[in-house]
């Protein structure tokens, strides 16, 4: 059993300050200020097309911001990315809203892709690595299928494998139970509330389902007009004066 | 009131307006392919390794699996009809010129062109469609995040296969073709030389420089049938519709690319 004090040494911290980011002159991201600490469980909740993957994609940086900065571990992220793989001193992860398997390797490749671009493991301690990842998502025996062999869940959980494979001290989530039916989205949760209880590590979740942010998150930011409106904990967030949010309340209402 | 909001709409580009915004899209799609070719040339430097080599050599298998058998039927039938459009071109003359002419065209012309046009409508437009697919589903962006350079990945493989493919392949169209117009002057009536005939004055014509001719397109075309569908894969945005399109547009190119660059080889070689 991991101790609380030891899941905070495995997370980092993320620190965003007046991110602004545009496309072809619309403002998405209108100064993005978020400060999540170290081994919290962060779920980022707005209306589709709000922003919320354009922040995202910030943070890991497969997009640069027009302005602001974004602090990962204590690292400016332009340093951060920079640097050569086997020297960066923690690791970050993304689990993509369609997993984004690639389609030609099978489950067992998918999972192990970075391990073998990156690491020195033996391939017998890759194998046994992804054995125990694969069994941590529930989906043991599926080794040697393809991605389009399997159910959307299915693919959902071989990512956030994938996402495990390199025991990530950050781990971000683009919508983890987008066009999930209610099951598989309780199945998620529990799997990344698991991870949490297990790993410890840092995690930021978008997404518009507020059930799932209330069950897992520690807090929860909303995200409106391109800036955070608020953050609040989960048992907060019933006495949230703010619009959106109230919107979100009577819509999960009316849904549950 | 009126008049200025007329004035203010938005107005549709004119002739002018659309020709230039062609040339600007044009020029920014060879800058792109030419910074690829670039970057795949500097991943050229992993070979040494295994994994690396490794995917190098399934793209090999997978462009040979792609293009062998339809270059076969291809070839052979260029070569077969060569040789009896000539008989009838020279019936007044003498045939003895049959082997010079399928010869040298399949050696520095229609050897290269065809299986460069093969190559990039097979294995281009698989390479198109598998990098369009992947970068429109994220899997390019999926592979950044995990450190992973996507040209030494996907494209530095795909580019040293077809550069090394397309010549192997172009002598294999060579020896094809002109095993196909040894059949129809076996076989065909019409024709009065022999086979040994064929060959012989074949082999006093077409010297070793004319395949070296041919050798040297191989290696330009395998490169431009590899970066250009690369170039439009990586490029491809919007969905299943993005991925055709890019898929379509990756073939067009290269076949005038590989056109473009057949003219200014042969003027090259002219020129010494």
């Amino acid at each position: 059993m991991v101790t609380p004090a030891e899941k905070r040494e495995h997370g980092v911290a993320v620190e965003l300050a007046g991110v602004r980011k545009s496309y072809k002159g619309r403002q998405v991201l209108a100064g993005v200020d978020l400060r999540v600490p170290p081994g919290e469980l962060l779920a980022i909740l707005g209306q589709s097309g709000t922003g919320k993957s354009v922040l995202l994609r910030q943070i890991i940086g497969l997009e640069r911001p027009d302005a602001g900065r974004i602090v990962v571990g204590g690292l400016e992220l332009p340093r951060y990315l920079g640097m050569p793989p086997a020297e960066k001193p923690f690791r970050v992860a993304m689990v993509f809203q369609n997993a984004a398997l690639l389609a030609s390797l099978t489950v067992a490749e998918n999972v192990a892709l970075r391990l073998r671009e990156h690491s020195r493991l033996q391939p017998a301690e890759i194998a046994a690595l992804i054995r125990r990842v694969l069994e941590q998502v529930e989906l043991t025996g599926t080794e040697d299928k393809l991605p389009g062999e399997l159910s959307g869940g299915m693919r959902k959980r071989v990512a956030i494998a994938r996402a495990l494979a390199i025991d990530p001290e950050l781990m971000l989530y683009d919508e983890p139970t987008a066009d999930l039916d209610p099951i598989l989205t309780e199945q998620i949760g529990q799997l990344i509330a698991r991870i949490r209880t297990t790993r410890g590590n840092t995690q930021i979740i978008v997404t518009h389902n507020l059930p799932l942010a209330r069950a897992v998150a520690d807090r929860i930011a909303v995200l409106a007009e391109g800036r955070i409106a608020e953050c609040v904990t989960p048992a907060e967030l019933p006495r949230s004066q703010h619009p959106l949010t109230r919107e979100f309340l009577r819509a999960s209402a009316l849904a549950g | 009131m009126a008049v200025e909001a007329i004035a203010r709409a938005p107005r549709s580009p004119g002739i002018s307006g659309r020709v230039g915004a062609r040339i600007l899209e044009v020029l920014q799609i060879l800058g792109e392919a030419t910074e690829l070719f670039f970057a795949a040339a500097r991943s050229a430097r992993f070979l040494p390794v295994d994994r690396d080599r490794q995917r190098v050599v399934a793209q090999l298998v997978r462009v040979g699996t792609e293009t062998l058998w339809i270059g076969a039927l291809l070839s052979m039938f260029v070569g077969m009809v060569m040789v009896v459009q000539a008989a009838q071109q020279v019936r007044n003359v003498s045939q003895e010129i049959l082997g010079p002419i399928v010869g040298l065209s399949m050696t520095k012309e229609l050897g290269p062109v065809l299986m460069g046009f093969l190559l990039a409508g097979r294995a281009g437009s698989a390479m198109a469609a598998e990098l369009g697919s992947m970068t429109v589903y994220d899997e390019i962006n999926a592979l950044r995040t995990m450190d992973i350079d996507p040209v030494r990945f996907l494209v530095m493989p795909r580019f040293v296969a077809a550069t090394i493919a397309l010549p192997v392949l172009i002598l294999y169209a060579d020896f094809i073709g002109v095993s196909g117009g040894a059949a129809v002057v076996a076989f065909d009536p019409a024709i009065t030389i022999t086979v040994r005939a064929y060959l012989d004055r074949m082999l006093e014509w077409v010297h070793f420089s004319d395949f070296v001719v041919g050798l040297v397109k191989g290696v330009f075309f395998g490169m431009i049938a590899s970066i250009l569908p690369c170039t439009f894969g990586l490029r491809t945005r919007g969905g299943t519709e993005g991925i055709a399109t890019s898929t379509t547009a990756a073939v067009v190119w290269s076949f005038i690319l590989i056109l473009v660059f057949d003219f200014l080889i042969v003027r090259a070689t002219f020129a010494f």
